[in-house]
């Protein structure tokens, strides 16, 4: 089944010099039960395409559909709802909110919904227990390691189990015990036959842990590739 | 949403405390200030609003401020009862005498003169003494602040012989009046006495004190009186206007305290403007972040609106609370016109709108940014 499917989208953006193509026709797909890679030099563009699949970039052309739904043809007012209830997201610096506990950060998902703190908190606490993080409900972000603080980011990505999760350079500010650590519960806990996962990484330390790796160069994708050695891959 | 409001924020200390403290400092400068300037103004027309009996004051054209008298001839209150809707009128006279103690002292006093019959202008609270005193021969009340500024190391008490404008008067009461304009003690006699004191011989009468007939306007008959007598007639609330006007025009207060309301005001837009616009764009990216989650802008708004009030509310809440201290430590050990300031109910409400304005205003200067700011930032290293 298709979580994501983008079909020839491009983007230019304006610069000093003129405008700039930043993805000249990208199809891509990511299935729902994979965790897809999306990797690539610097500048290749792969940040930009998570960016239009979230709907957080417009003013691309193509097609870009999520769960059958047509992300490039939503408004900003029909985006916010369908991000809020279908994508979760973690980013490279983790952006948690500095003045929350753990709990409080991973709950935030379920308050934006509309849920009352007290549930949300219920909610979120078993999330937190399988990440290990019972020790560190109370805790701020700035008590915590870097790996502890991307696992809240974990959390507060599938405290609402979205079917579309987009992670930016997961890995990238963990060292490589860290990044191991993370990678595996985004797999345990990410991974599901309704959930589509997509992960942008420069890491070939982790491209063990996807299903599938799609390879960007200059704006567009050059190759798509089940990684050799993959524990996961072979199971689709 | 309003919970992640208050932890961010509370959460950077520093920049909170700044926030509040800076609130809380411009509240003080424009409320205290504010209010010195309101009490100041208000004794300029003491007398005014202490004649209460009286709703219109007549005088002559040239006098533009009650201590700007042009004495008029007694037959002029006559002419003024004579006007159609006039109920009553009589005669006030205020005059700058100078006051001499038995030991050889000497004060400047403000001596009013009061109807003998009517007893219009007297003081309304007596401390010690009776009103009734005043037709005894040399008989004068004088107020409380002003017998402890003459007699400085004296408890208050009647009986005491001075000399004013060479004339003997005896003190028989002890009023309780609110500060003068002039800050000088002031001395109420029957006004032929107050007359002789002040050495007046011509024009005995400063001003016509007049009263409207029931169902009719003192506005209407005021006018009714400069039309028919080519005096200068205001109700009693024009006349205060008219005094409190000038003094702000022509004494210099209205600068001094404008200067210093003024930085409050500066001070509350620099101080709590640019920390709170600091603060929301070092938050930036957890805004950001909220809005790539998908909370909707409204929403981050009531997020900024309710840190801005939040703040604004404490900060004013803290610097009235220091103006009201001040009031109620130093109002009563003041002399002179600062004497019995307060905090009128319209500065303060008018101070807590202008301080909310002041941050709400800070807070859509910082929400545009907020609102503007791109939520793909969050992708960004």
């Amino acid at each position: 089944m298709s979580g994501v499917c983008c079909q020839q989208v491009a983007i230019e953006f304006a610069s000093a010099a003129g405008p700039v193509k930043v993805l000249k026709g990208v199809d891509f797909e990511a299935r729902a039960g994979e965790l897809t890679m999306l990797v690539g030099p610097s500048g290749c563009g792969k940040t930009t395409l998570i960016s239009i699949i979230a709907g957080l970039l417009r003013g691309a052309t193509g097609s870009v559909r999520v769960f059958d739904q047509d992300v490039t043809a939503m408004s900003h007012q029909e985006l916010i709802p369908f991000r809020l209830a279908h994508i979760g997201f973690i980013f490279q610096q983790y952006n948690l909110i500095a003045g929350l506990s753990v709990i409080e950060n991973a709950a935030v998902p379920l308050v934006a919904a509309g849920t009352p703190w007290p549930d949300a908190l219920d909610q979120t606490r078993d999330l937190l227990n399988t990440l290990g993080m019972t020790p560190h409900l109370t805790k701020l972000p700035r008590q915590l390691s870097g790996g502890q603080q991307q696992r809240v980011a974990i959390a507060r990505a599938l405290v609402h189990k979205p079917r579309l999760l987009l992670c930016d350079e997961p890995t990238a500010a963990l060292d490589g015990k860290s990044g191991q650590a993370v990678m595996t519960l985004l797999r345990e806990l990410a991974v599901s036959p309704d959930r589509a996962a997509i992960v942008v990484t420069h890491d070939p330390r982790v491209y063990a842990y996807a299903d599938r790796i799609a390879h960007m160069e200059d704006g567009l994708l050059v190759k798509m590739e089940e990684p050799a050695g993959s524990q996961f891959a072979a199971s689709h | 949403m309003i919970r992640i409001a208050f932890r961010i924020l509370m959460h950077d200390t520093a920049k909170y405390l700044a926030l509040i403290l800076g609130i809380a400092f411009a509240t003080l400068l424009i409320g205290q200030q504010s209010a010195i300037f309101h009490s100041v103004v208000q004794s300029s027309a003491r007398e005014i609003l202490e004649a209460s009996e009286a709703d219109i004051w007549v005088m002559k054209p040239s006098v533009e401020t009650l201590d700007q008298t042009d004495p008029m001839a007694e037959l002029a209150v006559n002419r003024v009862r004579s006007v159609e809707g006039v109920a009553w009128a009589v005669p006030y006279y205020q005059a700058i005498a100078q006051l001499k103690t038995a030991d050889g002292r000497s004060k400047s006093v403000t001596i009013i003169g009061v109807d003998e019959s009517s007893l219009v202008s007297a003081p309304r609270s007596m401390l010690m003494g009776s009103l009734a005193d005043l037709a005894r021969p040399d008989a004068i009340v004088i107020d409380a602040a002003g017998f402890s500024t003459i007699f400085p190391d004296a408890p208050l008490d009647t009986g005491a012989v001075v000399e004013i404008g060479q004339r003997r008067a005896q003190i028989v009461g002890i009023s309780h009046v609110g500060p003068s304009w002039s800050g000088l003690p002031r001395v109420h006699a029957r006004r032929a006495l107050a007359v002789e004191m002040a050495r007046e011989t011509i024009n005995p009468v400063s001003y016509i004190l007049a009263r409207a007939e029931s169902g009719r306007s003192a506005e209407d008959v005021a006018r009714a009186i400069t039309h028919a007598t080519a005096l200068q007639a205001h109700s009693s609330n024009g006349f205060r206007a008219q005094t409190q006007d000038w003094i702000i025009k022509y004494s210099g207060v209205a600068e001094n305290f404008g200067i210093t309301i003024l930085m409050g005001v500066v001070i509350g837009i620099a101080i709590v403007g640019q920390t709170f616009y600091m603060f929301s764009v070092e938050n930036l990216r957890q805004f950001a972040a909220l809005k790539a989650i998908g909370v909707a802008n409204h929403r981050i708004l009531a997020m900024i609106c309710t840190q801005a009030l939040f703040v604004s509310v404490v900060g004013f809440c803290i610097g009235i609370g220091i103006a009201s201290l001040f009031f109620a430590i130093f109002s009563p050990q003041l002399t002179g016109g600062l004497r019995g300031m307060f905090m009128h109910p319209a500065i303060f409400a008018g101070t807590g709108v202008f301080i909310i304005l002041i941050t709400l205003v800070s807070c859509v200067i910082s929400v545009r940014r907020v609102l503007t700011v791109d939520p793909a930032i969050v992708f960004r290293s």
